[in-house]
């Protein structure tokens, strides 16, 4: 479209070039006008999340006793980068628990760190994301929340034990079982 | 005062016609950007397809707060939407859109029509002077520069159908076209079609050629500060002007209402020719990048302007040498 | 154009002239986040330039200081988190340097994988956004953009479903790599690179002889090979101004040296030059891809036991600096240790960064309307640039 002098033939091979540009933008549009839309209508529909999907946070229970998985070892709150995690322990007899459990999901950075070092499988995460809401003190969850979360949502297939597993050096092997653990 | 009252009716009737049209334009422009994108557009509000986005899209605007900048131009500011919007609408009066149905067929009808167009640079340059607002300014300096040098070419183009057809009545401009659209003139017409559409591109200030809107540079050009009902004239004037030019565009090339059918089917006609060629510029505006300020006046002047004198004389020779047979 | 200046005046206030200073950003369309820049127009032109940033300063070094080994490298990827990957990738990289971790093969060759779709991710996204400068975002600019992003998508997708997030990923760890693939992932892999292959012919058709595109790009911001190297620009700049370096192949890390590609070099330094560089980048990265694919050796991903504590990682005292090349250029990672489960103090070279440096000699002169394209043309990312 640079009107530069120049021969009569120049000027031709320029304006077919032109021509042929404009053709080929306007062609790649058009095509995609005949393409389905990618976008979802997202309340309504929305994507599969993988199954390693790294959602909100919670707890679990165990599947045969129903008992609580945590033991308030505090791994998790020693691990987590911006410090959302708070524990208490509660000490017991046969096993300790969790007294409190408190967890600021609206500083969450959904690191996994916390997964990856418990040790009794007890924090997992979810495959959902949306919990806005236009209260962050809905965002503090305490343990019962965290414990309904989990009840509520498909849990993510990550636990502490299958991640350690896969980056275990030598026991392979031991990891290929299925059969874990799934709401 | 009967004749005074028909024509105040007719006037109304159009205006408020046009306003529902411009609006459902916008929502047509949405959703066909949105599918050359990969996306829906616009979807919930009036389930489905959006059917009611423009209306909300309207409501919306006028209760949104009024907002004017402190170091503004109170009375420039504020008249500068009325100034944009008047001659956007006011093209709309000249344009029939059957024989006999429309505000005023006039015999100058496309000289008024270029005439009034161009006076959209006034409202314009109001706002963004208006606005003391620095991207507002560059835009409008933009603005100027821009829109006198394509409303040439433009001018230039829209009488080569009226030298083919030999009246500026846009009435008799269709009559002369009952034979072949003047689109379908062997070279000459879609030379000058081709030229109308970019010179339509340019003093609509449509992608390739909106340096004075810019979002990128100059955020939103001369509209930066204005909210709520201001900014929806502007909108609407904008839409109304793009509207505008596709009825000229499809009066004087593509036979205005002219088509197989009843006769009742010429309105419909004449709005899908026009849409057509709305379309078609929107699908340019979707489709290039934006070129830069002293590229678009290079090409006005160096390209567009000795084209389109170059198509108005030949098209005069011709007509001289008794080509235009069939008006 | 301009030589180089030492520093640019800025007139403030109109004094006599036709002067205007014009502030663009930090809250601007094409800010690319929070850059601000103060022009000085004259009509259209600018005539003087001046840069500021730290609008996203988080201290993100003394960040690093107070989080240990093992807790960083999720954190890592808040510098750069257009291509988070290489970030944490120069991290992981300089604490195994300092202390005597082995990595795994087939966490290396991971690694190298997650990287090269990292770079396509972020091409995606440069050549959108840089776009959307150009073409506005009510025009083809936008259509671009959202093609790009669409593509983008299929490759965050991929990562997603290695790592389970889309943009922060935490994928390295010290010593290898969180995450094993998934079974099918590389037959998926694979069918992304092919199809976004045939997509980048799609917007070259849009882009590549487009008169319109290319009077906006040919000749504009132009970085001399000597500028260029003054001011110490990396990556597909650095390339675009006719360097022949990328660190892939001139300080090969990770398993690079393993595996065949050409290193694009353009010579004229101008916007459209980047353009070429990064256009063949894609390609080439996709057929590293592919090659990582074809070769993925079977083993562990990682040398040590997973972690389990927040201080497992520790090195001995000492200084260590680990280079990358991300999609911007060298990305550097500079840890001094004293031993503890933490650095003593750490340093990051964003390539932004010293991309950035360079606006200031080359802008001046231009439109505008140029301002954005070259901007957009840098491609920085500002988390990297304040960090």
């Amino acid at each position: 479209m640079q009107p530069d002098g120049g021969t009569a033939q120049g000027v031709l091979r320029e304006t077919a070039q032109l021509v042929g540009a404009v053709g080929r933008a306007m062609g790649t549009t058009l095509r995609n006008l005949f393409r389905r839309p990618v976008t979802l209508r997202y309340p309504d529909v929305t994507r599969v999340y993988p199954d390693r999907f790294r959602g909100v946070l919670a707890l679990t229970y165990d599947r045969e006793t129903g008992e609580e998985n945590c033991i308030g070892c505090r791994l998790c709150e020693y691990i987590c980068p911006p410090q959302v995690i708070k524990v208490e322990m509660l000490k017991a007899e046969k096993r300790n628990w969790a007294k409190t459990f408190t967890l600021e999901l609206y500083s969450c950075e959904f690191c996994e760190l916390c997964v990856q070092v418990c040790p009794t499988d007890a924090i997992v995460m979810l495959k959902t994301f949306d919990l806005a809401t236009t209260d962050r003190r809905e965002l503090l969850l305490d343990k019962d929340r965290l414990h309904a979360l989990g009840l509520r949502f498909e849990h993510s297939w990550a636990t502490g034990t299958r991640l350690r597993d896969m980056q275990a050096p030598p026991k392979a092997a031991r990891a290929a079982g299925e059969g874990g653990a799934r709401e | 005062m009967p004749s005074f009252a028909r024509h105040a009716l007719e006037a109304a009737v159009v205006l408020g016609a046009l306003v529902g049209l411009v609006a459902y334009v916008t929502l047509l422009e949405r959703k066909f950007a949105a599918r050359l994108q990969s996306r829906i557009g616009p979807y919930y509000v009036g389930w489905p397809h959006g059917w009611l986005q423009p209306i909300a899209d309207g409501l919306k605007l006028m209760l949104k707060e009024d907002v004017v900048p402190a170091r503004a131009d109170r009375g420039v500011y504020n008249l500068a939407p009325i100034v944009f919007l008047v001659p956007c609408l006011l093209i709309f009066a000249t344009i029939p859109f059957a024989p006999g149905l429309g505000v005023a067929d006039l015999a100058i009808g496309v000289l008024f029509f270029l005439a009034v167009s161009s006076l959209e640079i006034v409202g314009l340059f109001m706002g963004g002077w208006g606005s003391n607002n620095k991207y507002a300014l560059l835009s409008v300096m933009r603005a100027v520069n821009q829109i006198i040098s394509y409303d040439l070419p433009f001018i230039f183009v829209a009488l080569v159908p009226v030298l083919l057809a030999g009246s500026l009545q846009m009435s008799a401009i269709v009559g002369a076209q009952a034979g072949l659209w003047f689109v379908a003139y062997p070279v000459l017409g879609q030379l000058a079609f081709l030229a109308f559409v970019v010179a339509t591109l340019a003093a609509e200030n449509r992608v390739p050629f909106d340096i004075l809107e810019a979002e990128s540079e100059l955020v939103a050009g001369f509209r930066v500060e204005y909210s709520g009902m201001k900014l929806a004239l502007i909108q609407l004037g904008e839409y109304a002007h793009m509207l505008g030019t596709s009825f000229l565009g499809a009066l004087l090339f593509l036979g205005g209402w002219l088509g197989p059918g009843p006769a009742w089917l010429g309105p419909v006609w004449f709005l899908a020719k026009a849409l057509a060629i709305f379309l078609l510029v929107t699908w340019v505006r979707w489709s290039f990048v934006r070129i830069r300020v002293d590229q678009i006046l290079a090409i006005s002047w160096k390209l567009m302007l000795p084209a389109s004198v170059l198509l108005l004389l030949a098209t005069a020779l011709w007509v001289a040498a008794g080509g235009a047979g069939a008006a | 154009m301009p030589e180089t200046q030492t520093r640019q005046v800025v007139e403030l206030g109109y004094a006599g002239s036709e002067r205007l200073v014009m502030n663009m950003g930090p809250q601007h369309p094409s800010a690319h986040g929070v850059f601000r820049m103060l022009l000085t127009l004259e009509g259209e032109t600018v005539v003087a330039m001046d840069a500021i940033i730290g609008y996203l300063h988080r201290c993100h070094e003394k960040l690093g200081e107070t989080l240990t080994y093992v807790q960083y490298p999720s954190i890592a990827s808040k510098t750069d988190y257009v291509a988070a990957m290489t970030s944490e990738l120069a991290y992981v990289s300089a604490v195994e340097a300092l202390g005597t971790f082995e990595v795994p093969r087939r966490a290396q060759y991971l690694r190298v994988l997650v990287a090269e779709l990292q770079r396509i991710a972020s091409h995606c996204l440069w050549l959108g956004t840089w776009c959307m400068d150009m073409g506005g975002a009510l025009g083809g600019g936008a259509t671009v953009f959202l093609y790009c992003f669409r593509e983008r998508e299929e490759v965050l997708d991929r990562l997603e479903e290695l790592t389970g997030a889309r943009l922060l990923y935490g994928f390295h760890q010290v010593g290898g790599t969180r995450y094993d693939v998934p079974a099918g992932w590389d037959r998926k892999v694979r069918d992304t690179v092919a199809f976004i292959e045939r997509r980048i012919d799609e917007w070259e058709a849009m882009l590549e002889d487009n008169a319109v595109f290319r009077v906006r790009t040919q000749g504009v911001g132009v970085v001399s090979r000597e500028l260029a190297q003054e001011v110490g620009i990396a990556g597909p700049l650095l390339r675009g101004s006719g360097v022949d370096f990328d660190l892939r192949r001139d300080a090969p890390y990770s398993s690079y040296g393993d595996f065949r590609f050409r290193v694009p070099v353009e010579a004229a330094g101008d916007c459209y030059a980047r353009y070429r560089v990064r256009m063949v980048e894609f390609r080439e990265s996709i057929r590293i891809a592919r090659q990582v694919l074809d070769g993925l050796p079977e083993g562990p991903i990682s040398s040590r036991p997973g972690v389990k504590s927040v201080g497992q990682v520790r090195v001995p005292k000492g200084e260590a600096y680990a280079r990358v090349e991300g999609a911007r250029g060298e990305v550097g990672c500079y840890i001094v240790s004293d031993g503890g489960p933490r650095p003593y103090r750490m340093k990051w070279r964003g390539a932004s960064f010293s991309n950035l440096a360079v606006l200031p000699h080359i802008i001046p002169g231009h439109k505008v309307a140029d301002v954005v394209a070259i901007m957009g043309s840098v491609d920085p990312v500002f988390g990297e640039v304040d960090r």
